[in-house]
This record gives structure tokens, sequence and C-alpha cells, in this order.
């Protein structure tokens, strides 16, 4: 070449694209989509599939057996309700949602992937907007699922379709309720502490040995008839929340101590305020790692 | 250093993951003094190293460090230091106590005394007492490198040192690596920058996807790669033109005009050609269509070694 | 053992924030077994042991200590710098475990113990500390074995725990003979009969010792085959 002290891009063929872009919404989309399919291990690994569908087998299949007995014995209604059940597999809904926050929460801002996804036209409020709601549906998957299985069961084995259906949309309401929450509790975990066995085990404090503590709570101030002592130990974690609407909403969830008159609109208030907050949480450290 | 100098041979030495091969055939001989492990990004380097190191067993052959092998043989580290490319996560240790913690390991008889030693060997004494994760990334890479002597190993392996020192400590770990070698240490460090091998290691190793491309001094290689000629498959819009224009220009020996269209050229001086070649086509008005070259292994090599 | 590599692990354990949650763990079960005790009786405290601190404190406290020690290590790769030397694979292991065997013991056992003590003491006090120590030591080993084969050392191991030892634990009785907490407790059991007796004793006797060993054992086989490979 020769010797120039200007230097000059050479159009080596490259193209330009003028044509119309999409948006944020459908980048925010998208987004959504491959979040929702991640958490299921769905688009990555073999290996990464092994435990999201292990945990939602083990969730799924009581329900099976459940749909299994209603048909063979005559019986006219199911053992437990669609609320009761979700209860029931609490603990393996923590471990799915403490196992696979880590992958929609740390791996970006670890590897600090997450620059790479504001280098496009996309707020980082709304990336982690997405993430949670890639979450939140997620968990609602995992949850509805089993439900879904009593009820189709259900209604094949000759069950009342009107009151299965009233049943299942209680059900339905709790479950949004619990997914916002636990999905803003695990995903604000996982978004501060970026090791993996970290996230996991603080989420797993969160969602296994705090409702641990509050039904412990619950079951002595009962025994020892201080029941409001228990009803307010309800309002601290995201499972005796629900347990305890469930309760007074007569959704088939007994608990030790119920809410009753203004708890119960105390209950209600606290859980948005939970799923509010640990969303308001993710996005702020979303802001902030985005920022750096 | 304790004794003799150490060879390290690999023979015949393969690995793969499941399907991928990243180790292929390869055969080498390390004996004293610097040696340089030039490949690209990808080309199997770590993977040598690991192999080396005795962190990775051999899907096929050997990797015998003084005709001992190395894998599952944890006496071998009596004679080894290995500088791995992965960070230090011992952020909570001071420089000293993680070269002492290493002295340590090595039930060396005077630990404190080999780790003050070696401190100063790098020049490390005056920011030992910090925290590691306060130091820059020259000032890791040296408390590594001095982790990896403390125990006078009579051979030093070292992944990628030079990644992302700035050019000061460059200058100054390659005089360190220097001196090590012109003291008998067998010493081999990895890198994908020809520049760095150039300046640090007479003798040089070349792995391309996963094979053993060259091995000797490195001008000769370097001499012999320019020297060779080297076969391009070109099609264009006018082969006959082309063939014409282009048997006209002293860097190209041969033309030959293919069965099924296209022309096949032998070229002397890549240099001339690669740059002549644009132009000469788009003074004619013939426009190119392919250009690829012919015997890719090779090619590979010859492409990586004098494409700056 | 090797002194050195006990000395690193623990000085990985101490500082880091995980730290921290590892001590929250004893802190919260002793004051909340005081606090229920306290205002009402020991009694009523009791069953804070058998379905909270027992089952999910322990465990979770030996899955962190474990999990600490060696899973960093392992997970970035620098454990290359404790095995580039010649050093007995298993004597890492074994270092490693101790470490992780006395944080368990200080974090998780000694706390419910102090609590057992704190709900009334006696006989079932001594045989929950018993269980607990039995079962810690086991559980260390295993879920160290755990943290040398995956990266997902901590998740499997709460698998474990939480589903296999607790779901499945109490709906099918058979679970109990291969269940440490069970075992833990059945030792207990020639305490005090307030513990239940899920197994027999000679099983819960060989099958500790056996896990403990094998898990302790095992991760230095692993250490001892180790491999180097790039991000992945």
């Amino acid at each position: 070449m020769a010797d120039q002290r200007a230097g000059v891009i050479h159009d080596l063929g490259y193209r330009h694209y003028d044509g119309p872009r999409d948006g944020v919404a459908t980048i925010a989309r998208t987004l959504f989509v491959t979040g929702l399919r991640h958490a299921f291990g769905l688009g990555r690994s073999g290996r990464s599939k092994i435990l999201p569908f292990l945990l939602l087998g083990i969730a799924v299949v009581p329900a099976a057996v459940v749909v299994g007995v209603v048909t063979f014995l005559p019986v006219s209604e199911l053992p437990l309700t669609y609320a009761g059940y979700t209860n029931q597999i609490q603990l393996v809904v923590s471990l799915f949602a403490a196992a696979q926050a880590p992958v929609l929460f740390s791996r970006d801002l670890r590897h600090r992937s997450i620059v790479l996804y504001l280098a496009r036209p996309l707020p980082a409020h709304v990336l982690a907007l997405t993430r949670w709601f890639s979450l939140t549906t997620a968990l609602l998957v995992f949850m509805l699922l089993p439900a879904l299985v009593l009820y189709v069961g259900g209604l094949l084995a000759g069950l009342d379709v009107g009151g299965q259906t009233v049943d299942l949309l209680k059900a339905v309401a709790l479950l949004v309720l619990v997914a916002a929450m636990v999905a803003g509790i695990t995903g604000f975990i996982s978004s501060v502490s970026l090791r993996r066995g970290f996230a996991v085990v603080g989420s797993i404090v969160a969602l296994v040995v705090v409702p641990g503590v509050v039904t412990a709570v619950q079951a002595i101030a009962s025994e020892e008839g201080a029941d409001e002592v228990g009803v307010a130990a309800g309002l601290a974690s995201p499972w005796s929340l629900n347990s305890g609407l469930a309760d007074a909403w007569g959704a088939g969830v007994t608990v030790f101590t119920p809410p009753t008159g203004a708890w119960v609109a105390a209950y209600v208030v606290v859980a948005l305020l939970v799923a509010a907050l640990g969303l308001a949480a993710i996005v702020a450290r979303f802001l902030r790692v985005g920022s750096q | 250093m304790s004794g003799p100098g150490s060879t390290l041979v690999l023979d015949s030495v393969s690995r793969w993951f499941g399907n991928v091969v990243a180790v292929n055939d390869v055969s080498l001989t390390i004996g004293p003094g610097v040696t340089g492990l030039l490949g690209p990004n990808g080309a199997g380097k770590t993977t040598l190293m690991a192999l080396m190191s005795g962190f990775l067993a051999p899907s096929a052959g050997t990797v015998a460090l003084d005709g001992e092998p190395v894998w599952r043989h944890t006496e071998a580290y009596r004679r080894i230091g290995l500088v791995p490319e992965r960070e230090l996560s011992f952020g909570y240790l001071t420089g000293r106590q993680f070269v002492r913690a290493n002295a340590d390991l090595h039930r060396l008889p005077d630990a404190a005394g080999a780790t003050e030693r070696i401190l100063a060997e790098v020049d490390m004494v005056e920011p030992a007492a910090r925290r590691l994760d306060t130091y820059s990334k020259g000032m890791r890479q040296r408390v590594k490198i001095a982790a990896a002597l403390v125990h006078d190993p009579a051979v030093l392996l070292l992944d990628e040192p030079f990644n992302g020192v700035d050019p000061r400590q460059r200058m100054h770990l390659m005089e360190l690596l220097r001196r090590l070698g012109d003291e008998g240490r067998t010493v081999l460090f990895s890198s994908h920058i020809l520049e760095e091998v150039e300046r640090l290691a007479r003798h040089i190793e070349v792995v391309v996807s996963g094979r053993h491309a060259a091995s000797g001094d490195f001008g000769a290689i370097r001499r012999l790669m320019t020297d060779r000629p080297v076969q391009y498959a070109v099609a264009s819009s006018d082969d006959r033109a082309l063939a014409t224009l282009l048997i006209a220009q002293p860097s190209v020996r041969a033309v030959r005009l293919r069965p099924g269209g296209g022309l096949d050229v032998e070229v002397d001086d890549l240099g001339t050609f690669a740059v002549g070649l644009p132009q000469w086509t788009r003074a004619q008005g013939i426009t190119l269509h392919d250009l690829s070259p012919s015997d890719e292994s090779l090619e590979s090599v010859f492409a990586y070694l004098v494409a700056r | 053992m090797n002194a050195t590599i006990v000395k690193l692990a623990a000085q990985a354990l101490l500082g880091r924030r995980r730290f921290w949650l590892l001590l929250a763990f004893p802190v919260l079960l002793v004051a909340l077994t005081a606090t229920v005790a306290a205002l009402t009786d020991g009694d009523a405290a009791w069953p804070l042991l058998p379905g909270l601190g027992y089952p999910v404190v322990l465990p979770l406290v030996a899955v962190l200590a474990a999990s600490s020690v060696l899973g960093p290590e392992v997970d970035d790769g620098s454990i290359v710098y404790l095995l580039s030397k010649p050093v007995n694979r298993h004597a890492i292991a074994v270092s490693k475990w101790v470490v992780a065997w006395a944080a368990t013991m200080l974090a998780g056992v000694l706390p419910l113990w102090v609590s057992a003590l704190v709900a009334g003491g006696g006989d079932r006090a001594t045989a929950a500390g018993i269980a607990a120590a039995v079962a810690g030591t086991a559980y260390s080993a295993l879920f160290l074995a755990i943290s040398a084969v995956t990266r997902h050392a901590v998740i499997v191991s709460l698998l474990f725990v939480l589903i296999w030892e607790g779901l499945l634990g109490n709906l099918l009785s058979g679970v109990a003979w291969l269940s440490v907490a069970q075992w833990g407790l059945r030792i207990g059991h020639e305490l005090s009969p307030e513990l239940p007796d899920p197994t027999n004793l000679p099983w819960a006797l060989l099958a500790s010792v056996v896990v403990t060993a094998g898990g302790a054992w095992f991760a230095g086989d692993r250490l001892r085959s180790f491999s180097l490979r790039g991000e992945d």
C-alpha cells in the first residue's frame, strides 16, 4: 500500500441494511421465550435438562397416581385440592426455583455478558423485567402442569365440572401470586450472589428453612393458644403467605393458624409487596451492574 | 537448579473429547532452554499443556518426563513447575502466604528461605505482603511463576503467561524466562502471538488444529515456509485472460487451466501475489469469484506464521 | 493429612462471605429454641429439633461446609495449584474433609446439641447430639465426594437431603435404610427411646462408617484423575 497518513476503511462489499427493524418489544419477547426455555434446560446442553425435568417429574408423577386412584376407585371427589397439591409439592417447587434462578440471573452478570444485551436498544430494566417474567412463567408452568393433570384426569373420571373448575381457578390465582413472589426472591438472591452454590443455598434458606421456622412457630403458637403470633409469623415467608391465604379462601389447605378478618387483607398486601419488592430489587441490581 | 536438565517427550499423543479431536498424533521432545508453543486460539495448546503437566490422560500415546509417565504420577511434580492460565482464586491470601503455601506443599526443608529467595527472583518482595486480589495482572503472573519455581524444578510449563500483561511487565517476564532457560531449565510457554514467541524462544513448536505442524528454529521454519511455492485455486470471470495476466508476474511460478473451469496457480512470493492480485485484475476488468488455498493443512500453518 | 491443605481449606472457609451464612444457621436454631423454650417450656420447643434442626439445618450446614472447601476450587480450576504438588491425593481429600467435618460439628452439631439442652436436656439431648454427630460426619464425607464429581454439587446434595431423605423418606419407610439422617437417629435411639428406631443398629453403624470412609476415599480418587479442561 502507498504511504498514506490518513486512515481509510476500505469498502470490501459490506452491505448496509436500511430496512425496517424490530423494536424493544420484539427483543424483550425473544428474550422472554429464550429465558423460559432455558429455565427448563431447553436449548441448552443435554445435562442442563436433567435437573429441571427430574424435578418436574417428581412434581407431576403423584398427580398422575392420584388420577389413577380416582379412576379406579368409586370416589366422587379428588382426595386433595389443586391448591393443596401445590402446597404438598412446595419443596420440589422451591428446589426448582433455587436451581434454575441462577441460570437466568447469575450467568449474564457473572460473565458480564449483560453488556452484550445492553449493546442492543434494550434498557437494563426491561432486561431485568424480562428475566423475572421468564422465571415467574416457568414456575407457573411448573406448578400448573400437575394441577392440569389432576383437573383433566378428574374430569375424565367423571367428577363435577363446575366444582372442579372453581377449585382450579382459585388455585391458579394463588399460583400466580406465589410464582411472582418466589421468582422475585430467588431472582434477587441469584443476581446478588453470583456463585451458583451460594445462590442455591441462599434461596433454599428463604424458601425451605424460613417457611419451616414459620410452620414450627405456628404449630407452637396454635398449641399455646397464641394464634395471633402464628398468624403474624405467617407473613414472613412466601409459602406461609400462600397457604394462609389458601386456608382463608377455602381452597383446601389447612394451616395451624389461619388468618381471619383484617389479617387476610394484610396477607394479600404483604404477598403483593414481596413480589413487587423482589422485582424492584432485581431491576435495581441490573441497572447497577449494567451501568458499570 | 538441582541436577541436569530434564526432557519432556510426547510420543504419538492424541486426545479427543467425544467426537472432537483436540490433539492429533503429536510427537515432540522438549529439552532444556526456552521453547515456544505457538498456535492460534483453539489449536490445542491448553490441551497439550494439560497433557504435559499430568492434568489430562492421553487418549492414545504417552507423555513422559525423563522416561516416566506424568499422568497420575504425583512424584513427577517434584521436577515440574506449572503456571496455569487460570486465575488464582486465593484472593484472601497475601502473595507471600501463597508462595509459602506452595513451598510447604513441596515439604521444602527451608520453606521460608525458599519463599524469600524466589520472591526476590521475580522482583515481588515489596508487594508480597499485600493480598492477591489487590495485584495487577502482571504481578499475579509473577507470583504464579514464583509459586511454580519455589521448589527449583527442572521443568517450567507456562500456559499463555503473557495474556493481558502490559508491555513493560511483559518485557520483565520475558527477561525472567530467558534467564531461567539460560540456567539450563526446560522452559515451555504457549502463546498465540507470534511476536512474543519470536522475541523469546529460538526453538518453537507450532500446533494448528490439534496437529503438530512444525518444529525447530524459528527463523528456519519461517524461511522454509516462505520459500516453498503455495497452491491456489482461482475462479474468475475470464480465466484465460487471468492466466495470461498471472504468468507475466514474477511472483507466479505456474498457471494451469482446470478442466471444469478456474485456474490452479502456484505462487512463489505470497506477499507480492496477495497485494498485487486485486490490483492486476481490477486493471484488466476481470472479476474474481473465488480464491482458495488448495493444500489446506500446510497452508494454514503458513498463513498463520506469515499473516500478521 | 496435610497441615498446609488443612490451613488453606480453613482460610477458604473463613475468608468468604458464605462463612456468615454458615454462622447464621446455628444462631437461628439456638435463638429460636431458646425463645420458644423461654415463652412456653422445653417440651414445646423440642419438636423444632426433629422438625427443623436435624433434617434441614444440619444437612444444609454440611452441604455448605463440604462444598466450600472443595467446590469453588474445582469449579474455577484453581485446585491445580494444590494438585501440581507431590502430595498424595487421598491426603488432600482427607484434609479437606477434616475441615468440612470440623465446620459441620461447630456450626451444625454443636448448636443442635445446645438447642436440645435448652429444650429440656436429659438423655434425649445427649442422644440427639450423638445422632447429629454421626449424621454430620457421614454427611460431610458424602457431600465432599459429590463436590469432587459435579459442579452442581450443592443442588445434587440438596436433592438427596430434601427429596430423597425428606419427601420420599416421609412416604416410604424403606428409604430409612438408605438415609444418613435415619442411621444417626437409630444410633441415638440406643441412648434414648424418644428417638425413632427406623433400621437396625448394626446396619446403621456399618452404613455410617462405609459412607464416611467411602466418601472421603472416593473424593481422593476423583482428585487423582482430575483433568484440566478448557472453559466450557
